[in-house]
């Protein structure tokens, strides 16, 4: 079943096609590659996705549900959550209330309910704290849920993304070149820690990825882009071998 | 002690009050909105305070209103203490404050919804405009007395310094509202909106409401310290709550710190009793004459290089959350600074 349905996505910059007519689907429960060289579009597809950029034209379909016009904490309130490339953190606040942003839209009390602390306020936020950990525990963050996110590691910094990320209970993940910075050794968690949380959280993922290796080993199926247009759409083998995407990336050299 | 406070209970009062207008400016510089309306909707508070206190409240004049009103209105003139002898009822003081939270809170409203569509230096130069639009309002309507606005507006205390039962838990109530707000699901999406605006709608924060409900929330208090200031300063007019009062209350929150709410309030004491402390050195006897002259003349001048100073040795205002928390940020790595969000390009 289809979640998401991208068709004829197209998003110009001045002159510059950076997303040409891509259309595609992303299937429940999937781990779906979008790969291509440097400035294919890839991150500007993301940024469609989640109405950080509008189109030039084409829709957006999530769960039979049009979305292309929909304001950005719209879209993530119907369960779509990114991280960043080149990472967003707020980094003045602690790793715990980086995390506890993101369940803004799954808890309730408003200025004066929060202030005054009324019982239902302070249940919620307990809770929000607890579940909050729960994800810092996950990313093995959790000792240092004080500490102000700007004085963490690149790495650090990355799996905070995605727990914040995961704090809004999405559905649909997109994940924007994850293990950049990253070592082989982190890399190699990061590959196993993705199918975790896909599973555990009943997650639709899609993943960004310049590390090849990753792309194949985790990805059900992968999406190339080239110069914003999509050159091919398939099963990691399949892509693997196609003459276009051979020639997209030799061609880079 | 009865000449101190004869001496400085004026004072006293005013650094209280310009405290609390430092957090009506902070409150939307928490969602990372830099505005400068604060003294708009101080001045319209301080004209509900005066129009309702010289011509709707007291009797006989008094305006008739509808119940339960009216029943209301009877009730807190007679419940305070003093009601009785010959002052204004301070009930009715709390009642005007009140209703300037509710007018402020609406016309900010009104305002913030277009103006907040606006980022960093151009909302500021809005909420400026803001600002003389009301002060150009209340020259030539009739409701405010023109150019020579509204005068005789009643005392509630017998001396300047007794507006403390009003300014004292007025800042007392801010500042534990500020402090518990901080600290909660709509504070933390304040500071979300103002460490990455675009980080933060990508997390389900709507970044307009959240903007609109801080400048509001701003508005309601700066209303409310127009309405004390009304009846302290015993006259209102079109020279209450200019530009000036924006740039000066700006000056305490970055003087004293713009990203903790203890900040603007510690600015805006030190700063308001400054003047009074260079008065008193330039008292003190043995002083060469140039001197006396020069901290008496020339008072503005200093004031102007502490700002400066100021500024360059703290450039993040005298407090910081990392003071109260004992947080160590890791050297070289720069922070944002007063909070603006740059609206800056994605990837
Ligand atoms: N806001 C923007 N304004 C103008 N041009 C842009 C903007 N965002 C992206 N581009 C251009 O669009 C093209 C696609 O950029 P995009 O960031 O989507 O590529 P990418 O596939 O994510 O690349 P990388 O692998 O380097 O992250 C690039 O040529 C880029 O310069
Ligand atoms: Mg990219």
């Amino acid at each position: 079943m289809s979640l998401l349905a991208v068709r004829n996505m197209t998003r110009r910059f001045g002159g510059l096609l950076a997303v040409s007519d891509v259309s595609f689907s992303v299937y429940k429960g999937e781990i779906f590659g979008l790969i291509g060289p440097n400035g294919a579009g890839k991150t500007t597809l993301f940024n469609l996705i989640t109405g950080l950029t509008p189109p030039s034209s084409g829709d957006l379909e999530y769960k039979n549900r049009y979305i292309t016009r929909l304001k950005p904490h719209q879209i993530a309130e119907l369960g779509i959550a990114r991280t960043f490339q080149n990472i967003r953190l707020f980094g003045n606040l602690t790793a715990l209330e980086n995390v506890l942003v993101s369940q803004h839209v799954h808890t309730r009390s408003g200025v004066l309910s929060g202030v005054i602390g009324t019982p239902g306020a302070r249940r919620e936020e307990r809770q929000a704290r607890w579940q909050a950990m729960e994800l810092l525990e996950m990313v093995k963050l959790s000792d240092r849920a004080h500490v102000p996110a700007l004085s963490f590691s690149y790495g650090d910094q990355r799996r905070l993304e995605i727990a914040r990320a995961l704090a809004l209970q999405p559905e649909l993940l997109l994940l924007d070149e994850p293990s950049a910075g990253m070592n082989a050794n982190e890399k190699t968690t990061l590959t196993g820690f993705i199918r975790e949380i896909r599973d555990r959280f009943g997650l639709t993922v899609v993943l960004i990825e310049h590390h090849v290796p990753m792309v194949m080993n985790l990805c059900d199926r992968i999406a190339v882009l080239n110069f914003g247009q999509l050159i091919a759409l398939g099963e990691p083998a399949a892509v693997q071998n196609d003459s276009a995407v051979i020639e997209a990336y030799l061609g880079e050299q | 002690m009865d000449s101190f406070i004869n001496q400085y209970g004026f004072l006293i009062v005013q650094m209280v009050l310009q405290a609390v207008l430092a957090l009506s400016l902070y409150l939307p510089l928490m969602a990372g909105q830099l505005s400068l309306a604060s003294p708009a909707f101080y001045a319209v508070g301080g004209y509900v305070a005066a129009v309702l206190s010289t011509q709707k409240f007291l009797p006989p004049a008094g305006t008739v209103f509808p119940e339960p009103v009216q029943s209301l209105v009877i009730w807190l003139a007679t419940v305070f203490p003093g009601a009785q002898d010959g002052l204004y009822p301070a009930g009715l003081v709390v009642l005007e404050m009140l209703i300037a939270g509710l007018i402020s809170g609406v016309l900010a409203l009104m305002v913030g919804f277009p103006a907040l569509r606006l980022r960093g230096i151009y909302l500021a130069l809005a909420t400026i405009a803001f600002v003389e639009i009301v002060r150009v309002l209340s020259l030539n309507l009739p409701v405010t007395g023109g150019a020579i606005g509204i005068f005789n507006i009643p005392q509630p205390f017998h001396t300047k310094f007794e507006y403390l039962w009003i300014a004292g838990p007025l800042i007392l109530l801010s500042v534990w509202f500020v402090a518990r707000l901080e600290r909660t699901r709509v504070g933390r999406a304040f500071a979300a909106l103002r460490e990455d605006e675009l980080a933060a709608t990508a997390m389900g924060i709507n970044p307009t409401y959240h903007k609109v409900l801080a400048f509001t929330l701003g508005a309601v208090l700066a209303g409310m310290v127009g309405v004390v200031s009304a009846h302290f300063l015993n006259t209102w007019n079109a020279r209450q709550g200019t530009f000036d009062l924006g740039v000066l209350v700006l000056a305490y929150v970055v003087i004293g710190g713009a990203r903790t709410f203890a900040g603007p309030v510690l600015g805006a004491l030190l700063l308001t009793a400054l003047p009074e402390v260079l008065r008193a050195v330039a008292g003190l006897p043995g002083l060469p004459t140039w001197l006396t002259e020069f901290l008496r003349e020339g008072r503005l001048i200093i004031y102007g290089i502490l700002i400066a100073v100021g500024t360059v040795f703290f450039p993040q205002g005298l407090l910081t959350p990392e003071i109260f928390t004992r947080r160590r940020r890791p050297p070289g790595i720069q922070d944002s600074g007063a909070g603006e969000t740059a609206p800056t390009e994605v990837s």
